[in-house]
């Protein structure tokens, strides 16, 4: 039976990660509202769709109201990438308002509206700041809720009957008004901006988008020299495990992959298991960045490529000599951390980024607590949800993982990371300082191989020029966890029994 | 701000795309009344009349300075440009300082508006007006500033 539904067109707006958020693009003809407080880049992000969608068979008209003089506008617009002067007044035509809107009458506003859309017959049309044309309306009558509701109920009308996709841009501030307008528009874009401490996080929600599923929350978006960019919730969805698959590095693969300390290879039972997250866990200075670094050089030996994100230190020749000469080789991306502002899907998208670019199939996070550190405070109330969502997408994007974990001996206990979040890697490494014979000495240990047999020793490790060497286990001592262990079996010296 | 600031193609006087080098007064006049309409005609529709008379209002202030009788066409505040006396005013000076006053009012408003919105960004909009001139007028002179 042949089908005779509407196909509804979906415009893909040239704002990168928004057609993913809307849910596959612009529904064409939709009568939007793009609502926020000021200075949360409403314009800027109208003027990104307007240029990207505008072309020789479809123009654009920007109506502008009250709101920002044009003159500004234009100032200030241009900065951006986007912004193509030679479209002025051939796809893209800029109309002024204001004197219709000075009037105080809808109707004047909408007549001029509807002479300039039969003149110029736009596919696109944008009405900004739609907000100035209800408060100029209001000025002059007092009960303009009738006036209004018949004002935007025409305008949809008639800009749909014109096969105008359109856009009202407009400063509100509650999104739960019973407000006219939001019950005729098709799409509610609603942007924010927070300020936490010193960092400012901009989040966009879509509210409504009718005749398709949106992705449902809050997402980050940055406004840069290029213009917004929306971090859609990457690495959660399906696509990238095929990507996996492809590369053969799917989970499903029996293959381990060396960390480069052939001893805690055999630890690991021959590996860790490709695909898998491993977090390595220690006090500061234990040689974790240096497992870290031997992991990377390790893939590059074998042909692999990775990609760090370095939160604490950027790797420099003297502080960790193989880790610089594998980022300047080209075949370990250094990701650039840009602290205390970073939404978690910011850097999901960053990883993820350069995961593809560079077809890596190595990641090292060093370190949690930088990672911690690095994003917005608003995130680090929910910093294990945070994690999880990290090591969720890096996992289905079939790549393996080591994270760093800075962890205070405590010699009480044995505990693995500050986040109670060992349960969401694969793998767990300790390692712990413990004192024999007057001399601080290192122990390491693997705890967990999701689904493998491992070592359970504990073993001694020095660090040198070649890296992490690990020795034999220390059969003789006792009590290593506690950080101070003792000689096993009688006689004990008196001076050792009484520390115990 | 400079009366004569920016240079380059668009900012080629479009006075002397209408009149020939030495016309008279009131033919200057008459091109100045002809020229500020097309103006208001690519401007207004983007930046409204109200943007465009500020920058009317500016251009004057700056230029009536150095060409007193300019501010006939300032009628002050937000009020729009006076043509019919800026014309008047024009149009009793001798040719040449018509020609002069006449070219410095439309540089320092293209200036302005170039200082505002960017040289390509004007020279977009006023293209229409602005035209580079393809060839030396009638005279057979180049257009130039004749400031004596």
């Amino acid at each position: 039976m042949s089908t005779t539904k509407v196909t509804i067109q979906r415009l893909a707006t040239g704002v990168p990660g928004l057609d993913e958020v809307l849910g596959g693009g612009l529904p064409e003809f939709s009568f939007n509202l793009i609502a926020g407080q000021p200075g949360c880049g409403k314009t800027t992000l109208a003027h990104q769709i307007m240029f990207a969608l505008a072309g020789a068979e479809r123009s654009a008209l920007y109506f502008t109201v009250l709101g920002e003089p044009p003159l500004k506008m234009l100032r200030y617009q241009q900065q951006f990438d986007f912004f193509d002067t030679e479209a002025l007044n051939q796809r893209v035509r800029f109309i002024n308002l204001s004197v219709e809107a000075m009037t105080g009458d809808l109707g004047s506003v909408l007549r001029r509206i509807v002479e300039e859309v039969t003149l110029h017959a736009p596919a696109l049309v944008f009405v900004d700041s739609f907000r100035s044309v209800i408060l100029a309306s209001e000025r002059s009558d007092g009960a303009h809720n009738n006036g209004l509701q018949q004002f935007v109920q025409q305008l949809g009308m008639l800009m749909t009957t014109w096969q105008a996709t359109t856009f009202l841009i407009g400063e509100y501030f509650t999104e739960t008004d019973a407000n006219p307008v939001f019950t005729v528009a098709d799409g509610l874009i609603w942007l924010r901006q927070s300020v936490h401490r010193n960092s400012m996080v901009r989040k966009m929600a879509v509210l409504k988008m009718r005749g398709q599923a949106t992705l449902a929350g809050l997402h980050t978006y940055r406004i840069s020299d290029a213009g917004i960019q929306v971090f859609a919730p990457a690495g959660l969805g399906g696509f990238t495990p095929a990507t996996a698959a492809a590369d053969g590095s799917g989970k499903a693969s029996n293959a381990r992959v060396s960390l480069g300390v052939p001893a805690l290879d055999e630890m690991l039972g021959g590996g860790l298991p490709r695909g898998y997250s491993v977090l390595v866990a220690g006090p500061s200075g234990s040689g974790k960045s240096i497992l870290a670094a031997a992991f990377l050089a390790e893939g590059e030996r074998r042909g692999d490529t990775g990609v760090i994100a370095a939160f604490e230190q950027r790797p420099n020749r003297e502080r960790n000599r193989l880790l610089a000469d594998l980022i300047a080789g080209g075949r370990v991306s250094l990701l650039n951390s840009r602290p205390l502002d970073l939404s978690i899907d910011e850097i999901v998208f960053q990883l993820l980024a350069e995961i593809h670019r560079l077809k890596a199939s190595r990641v090292v996070i060093d370190s949690l607590s930088g990672f911690e550190l690095a994003l917005a405070s608003t995130f680090r109330d929910d910093f294990r949800g945070s994690l999880l969502h990290l090591v969720t997408a890096l996992s289905n994007a079939g790549v393996t993982v080591l994270m760093t974990s800075e962890l205070e001996d405590r010699f009480t206990d044995l505990r693995f990371s500050p986040y109670g979040s060992a349960f969401l890697t694969d793998a767990i490494i300790v390692q712990r300082y413990i004192e024999v014979d007057s001399r601080l000495r290192r122990v390491m240990a693997v705890v967990k191989v999701r689904a493998s047999a491992h070592s359970d020793e504990l073993r001694e490790y020095t660090i040198d020029a070649g890296g992490l060497q690990l020795g034999t286990g220390l059969p003789e001592q006792e009590g290593l966890l506690g950080g101070r262990p003792t000689l096993k079996g009688p006689p004990k010296p008196p001076a050792a029994a009484g520390r115990a | 701000m400079p009366l004569h600031g920016t240079t380059g193609p668009a900012s080629t006087e479009p006075l002397w795309q209408r009149v020939p080098q030495g016309a008279s007064a009131s033919q200057v006049a008459a091109a100045l009344g002809a020229i500020t309409l097309e103006l208001d005609a690519a401007l207004s529709p983007i930046i409204g009349p109200r943007g465009v008379m500020a920058l009317w209002q500016r251009s004057l202030q700056l230029t009536s300075a150095t060409y007193p009788w300019l501010a006939a066409g300032q009628s002050g505040g937000l009020t729009a440009l006076d043509r019919s006396l800026l014309a008047a005013a024009v149009g009793r000076c001798d040719a040449a300082a018509a020609a002069a006053s006449v070219n410095a009012l439309l540089l320092a408003f293209h200036d302005l508006l170039a200082s505002l919105i960017g040289p390509s960004l004007t020279e977009r909009l006023l293209r229409t007006v602005w035209a580079p001139s393809p060839a030396p007028t009638s005279s057979g002179l180049p257009a130039q500033d004749p400031t004596p």
